[in-house]
């Protein structure tokens, strides 16, 4: 009876030990292999300019390009994409070796109402429509998107900026170009780890 | 008769006196004012205002949405969340100064719950009446680093032209075109030069 008791409790220590161990191991993998795509991805770490809102022919409010240029910094930096997002005219740009240039056109563009919103449901939506691109110092285009941006239901017509903004970083995250996150995973650079990738363009 | 003629000719002349003094009156008075208005901007180009704002988006360091004062004081325009400056933007750097007009509904979230609760579409004529105009203030600045930034304000109807014309007056540039574009009626544009 007494030698029960230890027996029980040296299991239980030693199972703890082992799971403990083996979960750090496990994060360790983890680590090692996110931080090897983020550092082979595609061999670079890019950075991203974006420069104002083209508002084209349209008659588009400078709230709105000012809004949309704005959401599109904040949520560009939150996809931890780039190492560096820049705002147009930042003279830290001509330093950076690897820059892209987002350019961002605005193609449509439905103005709404909250009220009508607010009354009829269905109608009064603001929609807003963009041409993404973004494109190497040499002009060299690398992705081409066209990205929409709306609110149906709640919220100010400002918010549609903030929806098209997210939706933008999304493509582009989730878009496969020399740099992008998809294309390192899926690149067969990556099962050669030691080999470091030059970039594509 | 004809002492009641000189009587009324006496009256009538009164009364011409009377008109001409009322209209003289009227006239310097009238001189007075206007003089007053075109002196009033320059006696208060260097004087500090402060009104309350609400901040969309744009300043650094400043949540979106937030509600706080917006102040200019020896060139420089202050965004205060409750006394304390978060955010202050140099108006020599400002180059664009714009005007729109928006409409929101007014209540925030706990109206938008009465509204959707209310029985037999309540909530719906509600909101044809729960809403509000205001002026959006947009600047657009450069930073020390040459980058563009822009800034969205809310204010009260009619106090966006203040602020303007004060940002204006020191030394901001405004563009003229906007106001235009913001009042636009509700329809579809489309730009198909793809």
């Amino acid at each position: 009876m007494t030698t029960s008791k230890p027996n029980w409790i040296f299991c239980v220590a030693a199972s703890v030990t082992i799971a403990v161990a083996f979960s750090g191991r496990l994060a360790g993998q983890t680590a090692a292999v996110g931080s090897s795509l983020g550092s082979s991805g595609s061999g670079t770490e890019w950075s991203v300019q974006v420069e104002r809102i083209d508002p084209g022919q349209l008659d588009l409010a400078h709230s709105f390009q000012v809004a949309i240029y704005e959401n599109l910094l904040d949520e560009l930096n939150k996809t931890k994409q780039f190492k560096q997002v820049l705002r147009e005219g930042d003279s830290k740009a001509s330093d950076l070796p690897n820059l892209l240039i987002l350019k961002t056109t605005v193609v449509k563009y439905t103005r709404g109402s909250e009220t009508q919103r607010a009354v009829t449901t269905v109608s009064g939506a603001t929609k807003l429509t963009v041409q993404s691109q973004l494109l190497t110092r040499d002009g060299k285009i690398v992705l081409d998107r066209t990205v929409q941006g709306n609110v149906r239901f709640f919220g100010s017509n400002l918010r549609a900026t903030h929806n098209l903004a997210r939706n933008i970083a999304k493509v582009i995250k989730q878009s496969a170009w020399p740099g992008s996150e998809r294309l390192a995973r899926n690149s067969p650079a990556n099962s050669d780890r030691g080999r470091h990738t030059s970039p594509a363009f | 008769m004809n002492r009641l003629r000189v009587v009324r000719n006496g009256q009538c002349r009164f009364f011409v006196r009377r008109v001409l003094i009322g209209v003289c009156a009227l006239w310097l008075s009238a001189s007075v004012a206007a003089l007053a208005r075109g002196a009033a901007p320059a006696l208060k180009a260097n004087q500090p205002f402060s009104i309350r704002a609400t901040h969309v988006v744009g300043l650094p360091n400043t949540k979106n949405n937030c509600k706080g004062t917006l102040s200019a004081q020896d060139n420089v325009l202050r965004f205060r969340q409750s006394g304390k400056a978060v955010a202050q933007v140099d108006i020599a750097s400002v180059r664009k100064v714009s005007l729109g007009e928006e409409s929101m509904q007014i209540g925030g979230l706990p109206m938008k719950i009465g509204k959707a609760v209310a029985p037999f579409g309540g909530g719906r004529v509600v909101s044809l009446f729960a809403h509000k105009k205001y002026d959006t203030l947009t600047l657009e600045y450069i930073d020390s680093d040459g980058g563009v930034h822009g800034a969205i304000f809310q204010v009260t109807k009619g106090q966006g032209e203040l602020v303007r014309n004060e940002l204006v007056a020191r030394g901001a540039s405004s563009s003229s075109g906007e106001d235009q574009a913001t009042k636009q009626s509700t329809s579809e544009v489309t730009h198909d030069d793809k």
